[in-house]
């Protein structure tokens, strides 16, 4: 049964058949592929660039970033402060989400855009205090609706700023260079 | 392969069929992003990613060390001791470590629940308002006196609750037991004090002020009356850089974890314990020079010697040291007292420190400080007062039982057939938060919160020169759906009305606790005061308790000790065999580690064994049997038989096996269920004089029964080239 | 600018020049071998435990194991003093040398021995060159039923099949006291913080700090005369000193 399969499969009608297949599977893989590079779906189409409009600083709602390794995202109650005062967010259907949340007492589920793996540990204090800036990572936010990644966080290049700022100075070199300072 | 599908076609296809695979499902979105929730409403003084920290108190024993739990995003982390508890100063033993496998066990009771029947498997799950009902009804619908109440060992402040409720109803006053405390021999101990002193109370020995100490089968540093301040004694007598280095002695029949650490380690034969001591206390006094006191006159050190296995000139530098130094103190504890004349070994060993003078000295026996809320000792129930117990459900004078804290199916000898007993009563209310073998056996299940998720006080019983009332909190918000079992007794009070409601008028716990404490609230000596309850009641939760900062430690008057006389007969062993039989408490597992994954895979400190029961047999004498390690042997003692590999163990008497108690359960979980045997299975029921069960005084037959079990050992990696586990040699 | 290049030729020095930064004393007369190290280890450091049978095999992840031998025999039998093993964090680290993936790197900035999770290929090269035998081996992604995932430590990776780990002086408590005093501008004071098995250790047997610091407890207490390090002859330098006691 098999053997008769491939000897079908050897004439021309085949090949062109096998090459569909195989043509049909990399469309596919590439697909996979392009997905993974895509930004997830959020459950509000949070648009950063108004809130950084309105003057409201990055640490305003992310304090965790100035004070230790998660930047963390505002509680609902913090959301509501300002969003309850506002007219909108009764009409807005952008804004309905938000809410039901805070009305029902649900957790928004957000899908965190910038992460690291989970054998990095990362930690935002050093970063600030070091006095890099929320957008020399993370992009400017006041052009973007979600937050997209403006490179790949990757070993290289994480390095390759830890490596700069050290510049001359041996003993910063030797700690920013260090395996054990992110991986343990 | 068959002959139209060859090997290589199969390859070919196989590996088209694995590529699309790992292209399809590794690398899709999903596998990248992760879901996060914001806090609904984060508390000023967080952010995230930070840790937050809260001081309770662990409930993995009675002994009432303070904890310091760190949580991050209200998940509980990690336990470490509170420094600032004047028990155990910042320490944890292993069992507090793994309180979180506990608090986050896979198999904890997740609802109240109906039993369709007794044992069965099939349960119905309730809601509370039910439950709450179900409880009411049990309260009403019964004389008070047809209802007890079987507690946990920790004098807590829900034994207060049922002893308030209980008085005020007429209802049984509360049963407290626990394992720990029949193998710890608490009775004979708070009995021996009560016949010298002239006052029950649990003695505090201070190891860590001593010089020389003598421990008579007390197995202080692994699970006896309160492990860590015990240990923190230890290294005190130990340090030699303020003074000399404190020597130890270990009398004992098989070397416990304990005796291992001696500097001298005698295996006199078990139940010669009340002789040596005598016998020791002769010849120190003959050293010392003086008349003879009467309470060592009557005994002859050489017959001790011939009797108890340890030579007389042993004896005599025994005496020497005790004798010349300026520091001695005698400890009595664990199997030497569980045995028929356990309270004369209590009491003989407690004449050697009569003779060394150290009563209310640094070094010295002390009675332990009473709690800041408390007047009196209370002691847990011996294993006679529940054998009364018992023997009321099965004269059908209890119709309802409620049992919470404590496993009486498994901590109970099965020789006192508690089994039995519970078919005579009507209804069994369990309040556990594990599925355990009283819960299986129970018809409702009304479970409690984890100890991390409760409120609560819990008085420390003894360890601590200070009196403390050590105070527990919610470290993390209940996991499941589980209820406080105060929260549900006041409220199924109120619904019983009449005298329960009157009893219990309380809105819920917190009420309940802030009226028990609101009296130290002013009182003079406090760690902390309040200008009012709400405030006191924070610094409560916040510092972890409240303690006084006196010494509460009580002298006892040595008054006539040296005068009495103490029958110094041997004890009488039950049943028939060769071999004595000592059971011991694992000093990792104890009586309710077993469903903790990581105490089971810790490695049992004498014999490194993990996740099983194992036999300690002597290396001789299992060569003169033909017994090899990991050979099943069948024992039998007068109340029944078990099987279970052995370990051959270089440090037991060649007449004497030994077994540790904490594994062998039949439910409570998927880590402790169907995982080695229960000693206590063996155990028949005889007592000593004050009622604790002479646990050590039976002789077994072993035989081997041909069969293998692998035991799986930190100190051999057995397996790896030829034997696995669980295979035939 | 100094490049990456640099540093590894600047960094090569004789290993017995290196002092050593952080460093243990454990008083092996007072330590009991109650295992509370053991478990607190394992809570802090999310280690997994593997069972019945994987623990038969040796294969279980204990990062501090308590070893105990006997002496004499029955009467005369005596257990010798507990002797709590955990990685020796080598100066010269026999474990290092031998990993063909750089994942058993040693720190420069804090001297320990590294083992980088994310590199790790699982030869097992190194814990079988480990003279004091304290790898372990991640044989099987272990089994960790809901919900015990919940009592994770965030601040350490949680390890999957095919990576050897071993004990990291809970470097990642070294982090945390190294960011709070940079925050606060100050140094790490000794005793400010200290590794999770001293921590719950009942006796108090286990010091932990500073070894370069002459003023530290551990460093008082590591030239008080009597310690040892053990397998010292191979030239490893181990960090941990021991008191045999006695």
């Amino acid at each position: 049964m098999i053997k008769r399969i491939f000897d079908w499969l050897k004439q021309p009608l085949g090949l062109i058949a096998v090459g569909i297949a195989v043509l049909a599977l990399f469309s596919l893989a590439a697909y996979g592929i392009y997905t993974t590079q895509q930004p997830p779906e959020q459950p509000i189409q949070f648009p950063h660039q108004t809130h950084v409009a309105f003057g409201i600083q990055c640490l305003y709602c992310h304090p965790g970033a100035a004070k230790g390794p998660a930047a963390g995202i505002p509680s609902q109650a913090k959301c509501w402060g300002c969003h309850n005062q506002i007219a909108k967010t009764q009409t807005s259907l952008l804004l309905a989400p938000l809410k039901d949340a805070v009305t029902s007492g649900t957790p928004i589920e957000w899908v965190p855009v910038a992460q690291v793996p989970d054998f990095v540990q990362f930690n935002h204090r050093a970063h600030i205090a070091a006095g890099k800036n929320c957008e020399d990572c993370h992009g400017d936010m006041s052009k973007v609706t979600i937050a997209q990644n403006p490179q790949v966080f990757n070993m290289g290049w994480c390095l390759n700023c830890h490596v700069e700022t050290a510049g001359q100075d041996h003993e910063k070199l030797v700690k920013l260079s260090d395996c054990g300072t992110c991986h343990y | 392969m068959s002959e139209q599908f060859s090997r290589r076609d199969f390859l070919k296809l196989a590996g088209v069929g694995a590529a699309t695979t790992a292209i399809l499902t590794g690398c899709g979105p999903a596998s990248r992003y992760v879901k996060r929730e914001p806090y609904m409403q984060m508390p000023e003084y967080n952010y995230n990613g930070q840790s937050t920290y809260y001081a309770t108190t662990c409930r993995e024993c009675a002994a009432g060390c303070g904890l310091v739990v760190r949580t991050s995003q209200g998940r509980a982390i990690k336990t470490e001791g509170n420094a600032n508890h004047p028990l155990n100063l910042g320490k944890t033993c292993a069992r507090g470590q793994a309180t979180l496998q506990g608090l986050y066990n896979p198999d904890r009771v997740t609802n109240p629940m109906k039993r369709a029947s007794r044992g069965a498997d099939s349960t119905q799950a309730m809601d509370w308002e039910a439950a709450i009902q179900a409880v009411a009804d049990a309260l009403k619908n019964n004389k008070p006196e047809e209802i007890a109440f079987l507690m946990g060992m920790a004098p807590d402040h829900l034994f207060d609750l049922v002893t308030d409720l209980a008085k005020a109803t007429g209802m049984n006053a509360p049963v407290r037991f626990g394992a720990l405390g029949m193998f710890d021999a608490r009775a004979t101990l708070s009995k021996a004090a009560e016949n010298l002193f002239g006052q029950a109370s649990l003695p505090f020995f201070d190891v860590g002020g001593a010089q020389v100490v003598f421990s008579f089968g007390a197995n202080f540093l692994e699970t006896w009356l309160s492990p860590v301040s015990y240990t923190r004694g230890f290294a005190g007598l130990r340090e030699a850089q303020t003074k000399q280095r404190g020597k130890f002695v270990q009398f004992e029949s098989r070397m416990s974890m304990t005796g291992g650490k001696a500097d001298e380690w005698l295996p006199l034969r078990p139940g010669t314990e009340a002789l040596v001591a005598l016998a020791i206390g002769r010849l120190a006094a003959e050293i010392l020079g003086g008349s003879m006191p009467r309470v060592f006159a009557s005994v002859d050190p050489k017959d001790a010697a011939t009797k108890s296995g340890i030579k007389l000139e042993t004896l005599e530098h025994l005496a020497e040291m005790f004798a010349s130094s300026n520091g001695a103190l005698a400890i009595p504890g664990g199997a030497a007292l569980g045995q028929s004349n356990g309270l004369a070994v209590a009491e003989a060993v407690l004449a050697l420190n009569a003779l060394s003078g150290n009563f209310g000295k640094p070094g010295g026996v002390y009675l332990s400080a009473l709690a800041p809320n408390q007047t009196e000792y209370n002691r847990p129930a011996s294993a006679r007062e529940m054998q009364a117990l018992v023997q009321n459900m099965f004269d059908g004078k209890i119709k309802v039982l409620f049992v919470h804290g404590v496993n009486p199916l498994f901590e109970l000898p099965a020789s006192l057939e508690f089994g039995g007993a519970s078919k005579y009563v009507s209804q069994i209310i369990s309040f556990a938060s594990f599925p355990d073998e009283t819960a299986r056996e129970a018809d409702f299940i009304f479970p409690d919160h984890h100890g991390l998720e409760s409120w609560g006080y819990q008085r420390v019983a003894t360890g601590s020169a200070q009196p403390v009332l050590s105070g527990a909190q919610p470290v993390v918000s209940p996991y499941y759906n589980t209820r406080a079992t105060a929260d549900v007794l006041i409220a199924a009070a109120q619904l019983a009305g009449g005298s329960f409601a009157a009893a219990l008028p309380f809105k819920d716990e917190v009420e309940f606790l802030q009226s028990k404490i609101a009296s130290l609230m002013s009182e003079a000596d406090g760690s902390i005061s309040g200008p009012d309850i709400a405030t006191f009641m924070a610094y409560f939760q916040q510092h972890g308790g409240y303690w006084k900062l006196t010494d509460g430690r009580g002298a006892p008057s040595a008054e006539d000790m040296l005068n009495r006389t103490i029958a110094a007969e041997e004890a009488e062993f039950a049943g028939e065999g060769e071999f004595f039989f000592v059971p011991f408490v694992s000093p990792t597992l104890a009586e309710a580690g077993a469903n903790k994954p990581w105490l089971q895979e810790l490695a049992d400190p004498t014999t490194t064994v993990m996740w099983n029961t194992w036999v300690e047999m002597n290396s001789e004498t299992a060569h003169e049997l033909g017994i090899e390690n990991d050979d099943m042997v069948k024992i039998v003692s007068e109340a029944g038989e078990l099987e279970a590999p052995v370990y051959v163990y270089p440090a037991i008497r060649p007449d004497t096996i030994a077994m540790p108690f904490g594994q062998g359960h039949t439910a409570f979980g998927r880590y402790a269920e169907g995982r080695g045997v229960n000693p206590a299975d063996l155990l028949g029921s005889h007592f000593n004089e004050a009622g604790d069960l002479a646990f050590a005084g039976m002789k077994v037959k072993v035989t081997k029964t041909g069969e293998k079990k692998l035991l799986s050992r930190l100190e051999s990696v057995m397996g790896v080239y030829g034997i696995g586990l669980g295979e035939e040699k | 600018m100094a490049t990456l290049a640099d540093l590894k030729i600047s960094e090569v020095k004789l290993s017995e020049e290196q002092t050593g930064k952080w460093g243990m004393v454990i008083d092996q007369d007072i330590c009991t071998g109650c295992q509370a190290c053991v478990a607190a280890c394992a809570m802090e450091n999310n280690l997994s435990f593997v069972g019945e049978v994987d623990s038969g095999y040796g294969r279980s992840m204990h990062w501090i194991r308590i070893e105990r031998f006997w002496e004499g025999a029955y009467p005369e039998v005596k257990m010798t003093p507990n002797q709590p093993m955990m990685c020796q964090q080598c100066g010269s680290a026999p474990c290092e040398p031998v990993c063909p993936a750089y994942a058993t790197m040693h720190s420069q900035a804090e001297q320990l021995n590294l083992q980088v999770y994310n590199r790790c290929v699982g030869t097992r090269y190194c814990a079988n060159n480990c003279p004091y035998q304290v790898r372990s081996f991640n044989w099987r992604d272990y089994e960790r039923p809901e919900p015990l995932s919940n009592q994770l430590n965030p601040d350490v990776t949680v390890r999957r099949r095919g990576v050897m780990e071993k004990c990291t002086f809970c470097i990642q408590r070294i982090h945390k006291a190294q960011d709070k005093a940079k925050s606060e501008g100050r140094e790490v004071v000794d005793g400010e913080f200290t590794t999770a098995c001293a921590q719950a250790c009942p006796a108090n047997a286990i010091t932990f700090g500073r070894v370069d610091d002459p003023e530290s407890l551990v460093s008082q207490l590591a030239h008080r005369g009597h310690g040892v390090k053990h397998l010292e002859e191979l030239g490893a330098l181990p960090s941990v000193t021991y008191f045999k006691g006695g």
